[in-house]
């Protein structure tokens, strides 16, 4: 028995009871689970474990306490209407806009952030971590962490072209399509049909070994891939608001399609569109970084997470974490973007108005 | 079945607070009610007057968003609501007290037929077995005269009617023999001789079973018919409480006599001008929604400066009659002139003269005004569409035509349409189709969505418009006592043809086509005795019911 175990336990009972004297029913509930979760833990896996279960609550603690503050500072700092809107915002939103933030802060400023250049090699290979190099030297001697800054440029800036043209492409033919109906929305909807038939990684395999791989090309293949369930949900959507009798209004003015689209349908359709929006770019995000690394998706020596994983992958049977990192930035990226687009399915859902 | 009249509900001090804008603010102000056993209270008043919101409270709920303020207590039988945990209010709700809400069709479950509905409560308070349940089902049908009692039941909601639903949903509300039915505006949705049929069951019920009943609804002719007492809300507060007859005989408060007096606008009747090519001639048309035939040889005209109501029941063919001037529904025979030349039948090939002479505004100002655009712009748009201004021509244009439907262009120029209330959205609607410049508006029920002193402000409006710039209204609607006030030649409609037409005067004395009297003998009047006195006449009525096939 030594100190830091009676602390422990002291601090988690204490506070437990402090919460069931204060009548903070959930505050309760989550530290007395902790509690004994800890003794099963303690029991088991001895000081160790302990230990492990601290550092885990305490990283949740912290991420709680900077969303917390991130959207405070959001708060004081957005114009008026967006900031109610982010006051009732969840933590969990304020979490992923963090992350998301912090990643479009590194994949804009890379070149001043990261300290060598994603291509030069400064190092021997598998080089470990020392004051230099923060996260240590991959396969050819390259500094891990400026990869891991240049990768956020790159794949995600790629990943955001290719759904933000999926968008284009698949919004604008979903919403004619709804609003014209008819032939033209049958045609459009069977070709989608086809597109959507064939499962999306081999598709993209196969186009890209056609087309040959360049950023362009990658763009363009991924767009059309996922422009087919914009597609679908854009017609839905649409084909709900067309029915309106401000349509029909429009209509009778003798207002032309385009115009339709535009002013009318567009603007009632972009909550749903926006969520929609955030999903995919996570599958777009993941595609990317799959086809990485499966070796025709990004070409080296430009960083990307996805053929970092596969570069670096031999260390894992060394029992190195550095291959899980730029894993872990995927992960921890694709878990932020649904956050807050969980966020705003809720205000879309209904509640809001 | 003893009669007791002992006190069932009592609310004392009933405060309800709503949350928005991140503030709780009070939205009903201490009410105070009591109700006896076997009584039915009416609770009246505009939109926004708590009426809904102190009829759940009766219940012990509130909407989401809202909570009942502490020092409110609704009394049930003895028993204290605002403090009895949630599990216990929820075994009492369908069992001991019911709701029947406005919308039938809204509040079925579709994919459910109606007898599973039905025995749900029941069954699930253990109260009968399923074939128990059943029985009582269709005995309760029966009472509520449904056609088929025994069958009907098996069918699923979109298989009946609107009033025979709304019927069927007062039916499941007794299912558990209730001490207390809260009403929210059960015929408001439905058409004067369907409105009649759910009255009458809905009375006849409530007198059978001794239940108590508040009964919610902002027609003052059918609380008259309903109620033994009337208690009269004004933005959360109570105005005035009497027993039903003192209340129509001798009204207190200057708010309760106006909406008294709401029914009294009448304008002048305009004779047709002699020898004029009328503006809007329809002239044998018929239409069919694919091989459906809706509307057989149908003939009209609408002259300069008149107003042609449209009546009929829902199904009569009044708004495709409408489609087809418009263009939406080309017809298949027969055409529509305008000043004596043919129009084309569909709208996509008519010139932007041609559209801009017919507008339409429309029965739910919610769906008709796009919620994402400014008031500026869609009050402009139809002014630059048509006559190109733009800048601050546009501008003035739009506060002009702002000031015309009485709204302050100064504060409404920038909003939303969701930030306004319902009247005002259907002053926008007006002023959409003013600023296209028209000869002719199709008023499609603008005022059947709409309070009566809100609705009779629009009339009001309607009227002062037609004055000012000789318009031409075809004013479709199911409500006689707005074509009493604004129509000069009537129109009435059955099963997709005229039925009847002419003047208004005409048209209000007899002798009448047996539907047109029909039609005018179901509009409620404000004497407690006319349900009562109808019936009668009519014999009990089965007779009503086969116009609802």
């Amino acid at each position: 028995m030594n100190y830091f175990i009676i602390g422990f336990y002291a601090l988690v009972i204490g506070a437990s009871t402090l919460a069931a004297y204060y009548q903070k029913r959930t505050t309760f509930i989550l530290l007395f689970s902790l509690t004994l979760i800890s003794f099963v833990m303690g029991i088991v896996g001895g000081e160790a474990m302990l230990w492990s279960v601290t550092i885990l609550a305490g990283l949740i603690a912290f991420s709680a306490g900077v969303s917390y503050s991130f959207r405070e500072f959001l708060i004081i700092l957005l114009p008026e209407d967006l900031a109610k809107e982010m006051r009732t915002a969840p933590l969990t939103a304020g979490f992923g806009l963090f992350v998301i933030f912090t990643y479009a802060i590194s994949g804009i400023f890379a070149p001043i952030i990261a300290p060598y250049g994603e291509a030069e090699v400064i190092s021997s290979a598998f080089a470990p971590a020392d004051e230099n190099m923060l996260l240590g030297a991959d396969q050819l001697g390259r500094d891990m962490f400026s990869r891991i800054i240049y990768g956020a440029r790159n794949t995600v800036g790629l990943a955001l072209l290719a759904t933000i043209l999926a968008f284009a492409m698949g919004a604008t033919a979903g919403l004619y399509a709804a609003t014209k109906g008819g032939k033209l929305d049958q045609l459009l909807g069977r070709i989608v049909d086809v597109i959507m038939s064939i499962p999306s990684l081999i598709f993209s395999l196969l186009l890209l070994s056609i087309f040959g791989t360049n950023t362009v090309t990658l763009i363009i293949v991924i767009a059309i891939i996922y422009a087919p369930r914009v597609f679908r949900l854009a017609r839905s959507v649409g084909g709900n608001v067309v029915v309106m009798d401000y349509i029909e209004a429009a209509k009778l003015r003798g207002e032309g399609t385009w115009y339709l689209i535009r002013k009318e349908i567009l603007p009632n359709s972009t909550a749903p569109l926006i969520a929609e929006f955030g999903l995919e770019f996570c599958f777009v995000f993941l595609l990317v970084a799959g086809l990485s690394f499966l070796g025709l998706g990004i070409q080296p020596p430009t960083a990307d997470w996805g053929s970092m994983v596969r570069e670096n992958a031999t260390l894992i049977s060394f029992g190195e974490i550095t291959p899980l990192i730029p894993a872990g930035a995927i992960a921890l990226l694709t878990v932020a973007v649904n956050f807050v687009v969980d966020w705003m399915l809720y205000r879309s859902s209904g509640l809001k108005e | 079945m003893s009669q007791d009249k002992s006190i069932l509900l009592n609310i004392k001090n009933l405060r309800i607070e709503g949350y928005s804008d991140e503030h709780w603010i009070e939205i009903v102000h201490g009410i105070d009610l009591t109700l006896h056993r076997g009584e039915v209270m009416g609770l009246i008043g505009e939109s926004g007057a708590g009426k809904s919101t102190i009829g759940l409270a009766a219940m012990g709920f509130t909407r989401d968003g809202c909570r009942i303020s502490e020092g409110s207590s609704i009394e049930f039988d003895g028993l204290e609501l605002t403090t009895t945990p949630a599990a216990d209010l929820q075994s009492l709700r369908g069992a001991r007290i019911a709701y029947v809400a406005q919308s039938a069709a809204a509040s079925f479950n579709p994919a459910h037929k109606l007898i599973d509905q039905h025995t749900e409560a029941p069954l699930q308070y253990r109260i009968q077995k399923r074939l128990e349940s059943q029985e009582d089902a269709m005995e309760l049908y029966e009472r509520l005269r449904l056609p088929n009692p025994r069958e009907i039941g098996f069918r699923y909601p979109h298989q009946v009617s609107g009033g025979q639903l709304q019927r069927a949903m007062t039916a499941m509300a007794m299912a558990c023999r209730p001490d207390l039915i809260i009403f929210d505006e059960p015929t408001t949705a439905l058409d004067v001789t369907t409105q009649i049929e759910v009255l009458s069951a809905i009375r006849d019920i409530v007198d059978q079973f001794n239940t108590a009943a508040i009964y919610i609804t902002h027609d003052l002719a059918v609380v008259a018919q309903m109620a033994d007492v009337i208690k009269v809300l004004l933005k959360g507060d109570e105005v005035e409480e009497s027993d039903t007859r003192s209340m129509l005989e001798n009204p207190q408060d200057d708010y309760t006599k106006s909406l008294w007096a709401v029914r009294e606008f009448k304008k002048e009747q305009v004779p047709r001008p002699a020898d004029t090519v009328p503006l809007i001639s329809v002239q044998h048309v018929d239409a069919a929604y694919g091989d459906t035939p809706v509307l057989e040889d149908v003939s009209f005209d609408i002259y300069s400066g008149m107003t042609v109501a449209v009546v009929g029941e829902s199904g009569s063919g009044k708004s495709t009659t409408a489609r087809c001037i418009t263009g939406l529904l080309p017809p298949t025979k027969g055409e529509v002139l305008f000043q004596g030349t043919p129009l084309p039948p569909d709208y996509r090939d008519r010139t932007k003269d041609q559209l801009r002479q017919a507008q339409m505004i429309y029965q739910m100002a919610d769906t008709a005004l796009n919620p994402k655009v400014k008031i500026s712009e869609i009050i402009g748009r139809p002014a630059a569409f048509y006559s190109g201004l733009h800048g601050p021509e546009l501008k003035n244009r739009v506060d002009e035509i702002l000031d015309l439907i009485e709204l302050d262009p100064s504060l409404y120029y920038n909003r939303y349409p969701p930030e306004l209330s319902g009247g005002q959205k259907q002053r926008i609607g007006i002023a959409r189709s003013l600023a296209a410049e028209p000869t002719f508006i199709i008023c499609d029920e603008v005022t059947s969505a709409l309070d009566q002193l809100v609705a009779e402000g629009i009339l009001r409006l309607l009227d002062k418009l037609q004055k000012e710039m000789n318009l031409a209204y075809m004013f479709i609607t199911h409500d006689l006592a707005t074509v009493r006030s604004i129509a000069d030649e009537v129109v009435v409609m059955q099963y997709g043809k005229v039925v009847e037409q002419g003047p208004k005067d005409e048209m209000f004395r007899p002798p009448h086509d047996p539907y047109t009297d029909l039609l005018l003998s179901s509009v409620p009047e404000m004497d407690p005795d006319w349900l009562s006195t109808l019936l009668e006449e009519r014999g009990v009525d089965s007779n009503t019911e086969t116009h609802n096939p």
